[in-house]
């Protein structure tokens, strides 16, 4: 089969507030290939979190998700039954949590939380469910599989809690997994181990991997394809090493600054840094997003709301700025420091 | 006096833990602390979850008390400091401004409380020092009488940073003092903490489990396993040259956000970390140490080296004038 | 930012969305009008509570047949008259929910808070005592020590104030772990605070959400105990009244004038049912926003 196992179309979120509504996503679109692994990234509030938990049919109560049509497998899931959203998650579509500590029950032992997820979505007999459960087990590393079955998840350390994680959303061969921040919360070692896993599982299995989240070192080292969220609107997209090697948009510009990378960055350097703070989101955007905070601020930024317009190569920005690097100015992002101290 | 604001010495630190049924364990938190801080120097100290990295600095900032060992700030013992002395001299940044700033006190009363602590000055000179210190940190001064919950968390960090300030004291313990805030704003926060150090002379301690973080502000790394040093040294020296396996691999650990980076193979780190209850035998990184032998299981190293000293039996890089064991860089 | 025109805390943002709660509003207009009826009970009534009038025995309320204006409640059987016992009677149960709860606060919160402040030993203590204090079953202990001692009102206060502080503690030792492990306690350690300043001024404030619930659960609590003593005689002894008393002198006319029975029971369940009111729209209110 061809063509992207997900596609969302104009998906939007509001969740009505006391005196108006908050729009935390905004018309995104989105579109994950077979074997692809695609990360949203974005710093907190851009809704990179809520169009996942959208993808899953996941929100919370007071949130409304609108959109055009969310594709899985070509099948259009946006209007789907309650009924057949439990059918689909955990089946074709499976999740990883920031945290395994609280996304595992305390309550039940591994094995009984994994052949739950079977028995939900398959007709097992408990000693199938128990080998398929021990297979996973193994092929995401964990050692001693037979023994793990019958412990509870707070007898696992971080890094194998959320190697179990990873064989419960593999359990039913899923066409798609949302990792949500899935390293976060692990050490720099285990993470690393962690991100070969999923990227060797996704290679073997050709599943569509979402990777949700805020470090960019993550993205470097697994994603294929970048889309960046702002103010919840895909503000940039472009394969991975494209958008980290000449970001066009001035948040992505702006966020790579702000990283001291060893090596290049000289101890002490002044870091460049995104003055101000991500606005509320409420109401319609009238103009540019990110203008409050966008040092390359012009008078067009304002005239109206930005398109996301297509700059080639599969790459499209959200700015009017043009996407060859003419104008932008190396050390724009340092220069506020000294107004920011003086103010 | 001394050039060095921070001396320790072989401090430990041991918890008493009960079991459901009176066995009485001891969870060796720190085993052993050499560690030394020059004036007006930042010492980056490295290590995961658990390394005990934030009990060294609870005993520093004088909430807990080391079983045993020295702690000399400043030439004196620790203990010899009373409350607010200590207070005056070493101040925390924590990890976490949602929760280290009390949400109903407003920004002026946590700022000026270490003051009023110490009963320095009146209320007039208290408040102009408060507004000096806010804007020193860039703190804009409309947020002087708005309570936590209001502000963003960069703009809470600085205010933890001028509540650290106020009292003027010589050293800075900054436990993870960016992990918490989002990416742009952390190099805010990392150039005002360097910015302050500088025009301030302090003497830092930096924590952090980012080794970027610490190779950007640091003059001296220690990296911490299990309650000990295994290695020490200028930060330049060490990030160029670990020699001790564990800063080897949390150095190549680290994903520099840059078009083309692959991801690490470490080898040998797959085995769990060992339980500080239950410490292993020998040097306490064998289990996750490829190149660990016998010895290494039978006899903890002993410190080798000077101004870059570490713990191993088989250290990287130069031995006799050639490389051994250090294996080429994976690429995938 | 512009939302950031008028800071307000914590306690002022709980205050303003108080007014917009609705149970807020109703449970505290009515403790309200009952406290202030029974503050200026005098120049409410033209009767004495306890004025007897033997030729005006058991007249019917008002809305009976042969109910009177002179007489708005009636009165009971020996003449006096209902309305105004009502209002005195409301002097006693306030009083005895407010005093009780100052007593048996002062008593769990301190303990509470030590508890939870520096564990240890201290907790386990502690914990001992409340265990046993919920071993004792509050109205026989509470029916001894009258039964032993002879009853008046402030000896009924002591009694159920040392009886109701369990709960205090139990809520306000947990809101305290809670606090004691956030970082700005560990801060206000290393600036040097004494331990009186980290009580009073970073723990107990960060506490008064649970422990204005507890409270006004606990002056339900106690007004109802105080309504029960009364009404097995070993409560509030004549010639004061109590809602309780009434109810227990009304009791034999249980079958012939239900009434009697039914204004002070009304009273009572019109009470603790708005003190609960305001009780819960504390809880919503203190809660963070969103999560009610």
């Amino acid at each position: 089969m061809d063509g992207p196992i997900l596609e969302v179309e104009g998906l939007r979120v509001d969740i009505p507030i006391d005196g108006g509504v908050l729009k935390p996503v905004r018309r995104v679109d989105l579109a994950v290939a077979r074997g692809e692994t695609v990360a949203i990234v974005g710093e907190s509030g851009c809704g990179k979190s809520l169009t996942a938990l959208s993808i899953m049919g996941l929100l919370p109560r007071n949130a409304r998700a609108t959109s055009d049509c969310i594709r899985l497998n070509g099948e259009d899931v946006s209007k789907a039954s309650r009924r057949r959203w439990r059918q689909l998650r955990g089946d074709r579509i499976a999740m990883i949590f920031q945290d395994p500590m609280t996304a595992l029950d305390p309550c039940y032992r591994i094995g009984d939380q994994m052949f739950e997820i079977l028995r939900q979505h398959r007709r097992v007999t408990k000693g199938e469910a128990r080998a398929r459960s021990v297979e996973l087990l193994r092929k995401v590393g964990v050692p001693t599989p037979e023994e793990r079955l019958s412990q509870y998840p707070h007898q696992l350390s971080g890094g194998l809690r959320q190697r179990v994680m990873i064989a419960m959303a593999l359990l039913c061969e899923p066409e798609l997994i949302i990792a949500d921040e899935p390293t976060t919360a692990l050490d720099v070692t285990i993470q690393a181990q962690i991100l070969r896993l999923l990227r060797d599982i996704q290679r073997e299995t050709q599943i569509g991997l979402v990777l949700i989240t805020h470090d960019l070192g993550v993205v470097a080292g697994v994603a294929d394809r970048i889309v960046v969220m702002y103010g919840g609107e895909v503000v940039e997209t472009g394969t991975c090493d494209d958008v980290l090697g000449a970001p066009l948009h001035p948040y992505t510009e702006g966020l790579m600054r702000s990283i001291p990378v060893t090596g290049e960055t000289a101890r002490g350097e002044t870091l460049g840094f995104i003055p101000g703070v991500v606005p509320r989101q409420s109401g319609e955007l009238l103009r540019c997003g990110f203008l409050e905070r966008c040092p390359y601020a012009r008078e067009e930024c304002a005239a109206g709301p930005v398109a996301l317009r297509d700059v080639g190569a599969g790459r499209s920005m959200r700015c009017v700025l043009p996407s060859d690097d003419g104008v932008r100015d190396p050390d724009i992002w340092t220069r506020f420091e000294s107004e920011e101290a003086a103010s | 006096m001394s050039a060095e604001a921070l001396i320790m010495r072989g401090v430990t630190r041991d918890y008493p833990v009960g079991t459901a049924f009176g066995k009485k364990q001891t969870l060796r938190a720190l085993r052993g602390i050499d560690l030394s801080v020059r004036r007006g120097q930042t010492l980056g100290l490295v290590g995961e979850s658990g390394c005990g990295k934030s009990t060294l600095a609870k005993i520093l900032l004088g909430v807990e008390e080391a079983s045993s060992g020295e702690v000399l700030v400043e030439g004196r013992p620790i203990s010899e400091y009373g409350r607010l002395d200590r207070a005056g001299l070493i101040q925390p940044v924590f990890q976490d401004p949602y929760s280290s700033l009390n949400p109903r006190m407003t920004v002026e009363a946590i700022i000026a409380a270490p003051l009023q602590v110490r009963g320095v000055g009146d209320g007039a000179s208290r408040r102009r020092r408060t507004r000096e210190v806010a804007a020193q940190v860039g703190l804009p001064d409309h947020l002087i009488s708005a309570y936590p919950s209001q502000l963003s968390g960069g703009q809470r960090q600085r205010v933890a940073i001028a509540r650290a300030l106020i009292g003027e004291p010589k050293i800075l313990i900054c436990d993870e003092p960016t992990s918490a805030l989002d990416v742009s704003v952390q190099s805010q926060i990392l150039n005002l903490l360097h910015r302050l150090k500088r025009e301030l002379d302090l003497t830092m301690i930096l924590i952090s489990h980012n080794l970027a973080v610490v190779n950007h502000l640091a003059d001296e790394v220690a990296v911490m396993y299990l309650g000990q040093i295994v290695e020490c040294g200028p930060s330049e020296e060490v990030f160029a040259r670990a020699r001790h396996p564990y800063s080897d691999a949390l150095l190549k650990a680290v994903l520099p956000p840059r078009a083309g980076a692959r991801l690490p193979e470490l080898h040998g780190l797959e085995a769990e970390f060992p339980s500080p209850l239950n410490p292993p035998s020998g040097c306490a990184f064998h289990p996750r140490c490829q190149f660990a032998d016998s010895l290494c299981v039978e006899r903890a190293p002993e410190r080798k080296g000077d101004d870059h000293f570490y713990r191993c039996h088989h250290p990287l890089g130069k031995a006799g004038g050639e490389i051994t064991a250090r294996p080429a860089p994976e690429t995938v | 930012m512009a939302m950031l025109a008028a800071p307000l805390s914590p306690g002022r943002i709980a205050f303003r969305r108080a007014l917009r709660h609705g149970g807020f509003w109703v449970g505290g207009l009515i403790v309200l009008t009952i406290t202030l009826a029974a503050i200026f009970a005098p120049l409410l009534t033209q009767y004495d509570p306890s004025l007897q009038d033997l030729s005006q025995r058991y007249v019917p309320p008002v809305w009976s047949e042969k109910g009177s204006w002179d007489h708005i409640l009636g009165t009971d059987n020996l003449g006096r008259d209902y309305f105004t016992r009502l209002l005195f009677g409301a002097r006693i149960s306030l009083a005895i929910g407010f005093v009780t709860v100052l007593i048996s606060g002062i008593i769990g919160v301190s303990l509470g808070v030590a508890a939870g402040y520096w564990g240890g030993w201290p907790d386990l203590i502690i914990n001992f005592v409340i265990t046993i204090r919920l071993t004792l079953p509050v109205v026989l202990v509470a029916l001894v020590v009258v039964a032993l001692v002879g009853s008046s009102l402030w000896l009924l206060m002591m009694v159920i104030g040392l009886l109701l502080w369990d709960r205090f503690a139990i809520v306000v030792r947990s809101a305290t772990q809670q606090v004691a492990s956030r970082e700005y306690i560990t801060a206000a350690r290393a600036i040097g605070s004494s331990t009186t300043r980290i009580l009073f001024r970073e723990i107990l404030p960060n506490i008064t959400g649970p422990l204005i619930v507890v409270a006004s659960i606990e002056v339900a609590h106690a007004i109802l105990l105080e309504a029960a003593l009364s009404f097995l005689g070993l409560g509030v002894q004549p010639p004061q009244v109590s809602w309780g008393l009434m109810v227990a002198e009304a009791k034999s006319q249980l079958m012939f004038r239900p009434w009697m029975i039914a204004i002070p029971g009304a009273a009572l369940v019109l009470l603790i049912f708005a003190i609960n009111l305001v009780g819960d729209a504390v809880r919503d209110v203190t809660t963070p926003e969103g999560k009610a």
